[in-house]
């Protein structure tokens, strides 16, 4: 984090440099598909905000992907590189559905109970590539990997079988309605979100949000997990207790991702389908590293990404561009910015940032 | 009873290891775990953590279809696959080890993004979605060996396979030879094992690190060729399923030797095999065989992880009562 203007400027004008590149690889794209780069993205930006209809759908569409950017953002930023926010987030869903359809009691307990579900089931799924790690050090990357592709088969071996409605429809049975989370349709009658779900799970990410920036501020718990993600050897010897940082961070990791999963069931869904959502995680993936794994930053990647879903599926609908052109501009944009070497004549600049060393083979450390 | 048990035994040993249909599913099915194995291999012999396999072998295997469709020539298809190879490998290493992108976030976003772009590709190219199956691609034949094929059992056994599966044995040699028997693969050596002695004894180390990182593409291109136009002759979103992963992992279990490499993706292509074997007989529910594959590398991994701390732990011991 660099402290300094100078440093904060560098990173909005590498970011927005990233930004503009990408966008310029996007209009090369629509000039092939022989349509005009502007229109499109007017198109593009008009379905993500140009009403309140596409406001609403697209916080519907970054509700989830602030779960999953907050569960990539806490790992990366504990030096772990937990791709496996995808399996995570399917297994909170499904364990969250399987609460809210199977579990009677009031709603002041179910839906509580429903989504503490959704964020243990995360977090024991992110145990085992934890404790695989931590015990016999094997990388996290490929461990992940593999838990999301048995998460995706459990999942849906759960909803075609033991937990399916009816021999017709690949879906669970509805979730009870103590343990939904309201839609802003339901509050306002209409009046408000009309033609989206978007729902009030929003407030319980920005809480997530909250709770992690306060912990990256103000306590020793956020200072043990920078430290660990920053130097391993260094914060072992500044007395930080490895093991419990690491899987602590790992775990609340996992469990936020499996929150998220839960909060997407019970507030979009209400019942699961199978396969209903393929790359929340690796979204989330995404954003937090658009976001420089900084909590604010994150977030905004989050809101944006959606918002910039919602529109490239109003874009797929009305101008036929497959909607993946969103996730192509904005893998793009994280390799723009990742390209340090490619930004040097920013840091000739005269603004003094200190440049952080970068492991460039990761391997070394 | 004993008797009856053992006849028993002996059958499902016949029908699920033992005989010939099921050694060539496991030889075919090994291919593009041995290709992404050599993929890891060569970049983490030059000291490179490349997680980018699975989105080179997803472009690979894209690309492959799109060049077999447009020349109605398999070759060209091939061709075509592994140039996307060096593109995309090139990208990489111009990105990691040129621009100084972190190696790892780069591999992520490049897994992402070719996930993407290769969905985005097949609607705007194909105009269809999920898949291309088009009677114009054309795959790669089966080749068979003139004299070889004529020998009883060994002859079904080597001969009558697709060119990647032959290619992935002849690079195993390859490599071999390459790492032990020539001076750039005892400067890749050099480069993974010390970068700071390879460099001051005058190798230009991250030259050798882009070729490794080049020639990873290439490899990883092929298993997604193999896969394909070798194996099935279309191309399905997703196709790669995790094999780039796997050849990190099969690499772990080969010690990164090539040979290593060979004798471990054919355990990967055992339980592929053993998989369809399961799924004719309707054994299990369909999920939980797709699953074997995730299932058992995380077991071989633990297990070998375990094996190989118990064999340190024993020869430290050893050193011990040596001293004694």
């Amino acid at each position: 984090m660099p402290k300094s203007f100078g440093g904060i400027l560098r990173r909005f004008v590498n970011l927005g440099l990233s930004i503009l590149l990408a966008i310029l690889v996007g209009s090369l794209i629509m000039l092939w598909y022989k349509r005009n780069p502007v229109e499109i993205y007017r198109l593009l930006f008009m379905s993500a905000f140009g009403s309140q209809r596409a406001l609403f759908i697209s916080l519907q569409r970054a509700t989830p992907l602030i779960f999953t950017g907050m569960a990539s953002m806490l790992a990366f930023r504990t030096g772990v590189f937990n791709v496996g926010v995808e399996g995570q987030f399917f297994i909170g869903a499904i364990m969250g559905t399987f609460v809210g359809y199977a579990v009677k009691l009031p709603m002041i307990l179910h839906l509580p109970l429903a989504l503490l579900t959704g964020f243990v089931a995360g977090a024991i799924w992110a145990y085992f590539p934890t404790i695989m790690r931590q015990k016999l050090g094997i990388s996290e990357i490929v461990t992940t990997i593999m838990t999301n592709y048995i998460a995706t088969y459990l999942v849906s071996y759960l909803v075609n079988y033991p937990m399916r409605e009816s021999p017709t429809t690949a879906q669970t049975p509805p979730v009870k309605a103590t343990a939904t989370l309201t839609q802003f349709v339901e509050i306002g009658k209409g009046a408000l979100g009309k033609g989206s779900q978007a729902h009030v799970g929003i407030f319980i990410a920005l809480a997530v949000v909250a709770i992690l920036y306060f912990i990256f501020k103000r306590t020793k718990l956020g200072y043990e997990w920078r430290m660990v993600g920053l130097s391993f050897p260094f914060s072992q010897f500044g007395g930080i207790n490895l093991d419990r940082t690491f899987i602590g961070g790992m775990l609340v990791s996992g469990g936020i991702a499996g929150l998220g999963g839960a909060v997407e069931i019970l507030g979009v869904w209400r019942k699961y389908k199978d396969l209903f959502a393929i790359g929340f995680g690796f979204r989330g993936n995404l954003a937090a590293l658009l976001g420089r794994q900084d909590v604010i930053g994150t977030t905004v990647a989050a809101l944006f990404y959606g918002s910039m879903e919602a529109g490239a599926m109003g874009l797929d609908w009305a101008a036929g561009i497959p909607r993946q052109l969103i996730d192509i501009l904005v893998g793009l944009m994280i390799f723009f910015m990742a390209a340090e070497g490619m930004w040097d004549f920013l840091g000739r600049i005269k603004i003094g940032a200190a440049s952080t060393e970068r492991r460039t083979t990761g391997q070394e450390s | 009873m004993d008797s009856n048990t053992s006849a028993q035994l002996l059958s499902i040993l016949q029908r699920y290891v033992f005989n010939v249909a099921n050694l060539q599913g496991m030889l075919r099915m090994a291919t593009p775990v041995i290709l992404a194995g050599l993929c890891a291999l060569i970049t983490s012999r030059a000291g490179i953590l490349n997680i980018a396999g699975e989105g080179m072998i997803l472009f690979g295997a894209w690309f492959a279809v799109a060049g077999s469709y447009l020349f109605r020539n398999a070759w060209l298809g091939l061709l075509a696959g592994i140039l996307s190879g060096l593109l995309v490998g090139g990208l990489f290493a111009l990105f990691s080890l040129k621009l100084r992108a972190h190696i790892i976030i780069m591999g992520i976003a490049i897994n992402t993004f070719a996930n993407a772009a290769t969905i985005f590709m097949t609607r705007a190219v194909f105009k269809v979605a999920g898949n291309i199956a088009d009677p114009r691609i054309v795959g790669l034949d089966p080749i068979s060996i003139p004299i070889l094929k004529d020998i009883p059992i060994l002859g079904p056994l080597l001969s009558g396979y697709t060119f990647p599966v032959y290619l992935a044995w002849i690079l195993i040699v390859v490599t071999t030879i390459f790492l032990y028997r020539t001076p750039w693969g005892l400067h890749l050596r050099a480069v993974g094992e010390n970068p700071q002695a390879a460099e001051t004894l005058g190798i230009n180390v991250p030259r050798i690190r882009f070729a490794a990182v080049m020639a990873s593409g290439v490899f990883a291109s092929l298993a997604g060729v193999y896969l394909s136009l070798g194996h099935l002759k279309m191309y399905t979103d997703q196709m790669a399923a995790g094999r780039g992963f796997i050849g990190m992992a099969v690499n772990t279990f080969g010690a990164g030797e090539p040979i290593g490499v060979f004798l471990s993706s054919l355990l990967f292509g055992f339980v592929d095999m053993i998989g369809y074997r399961l799924q004719a007989d309707r054994l299990l529910p369909p999920y939980f065989i797709s699953m074997l594959p995730y299932v058992a590398t995380l077991l071989a991994l633990t297990v070998y992880t375990l094996r190989r701390r118990q064999a340190a732990k024993a020869a430290l011991q050893a050193a011990d009562t040596d001293k004694e």
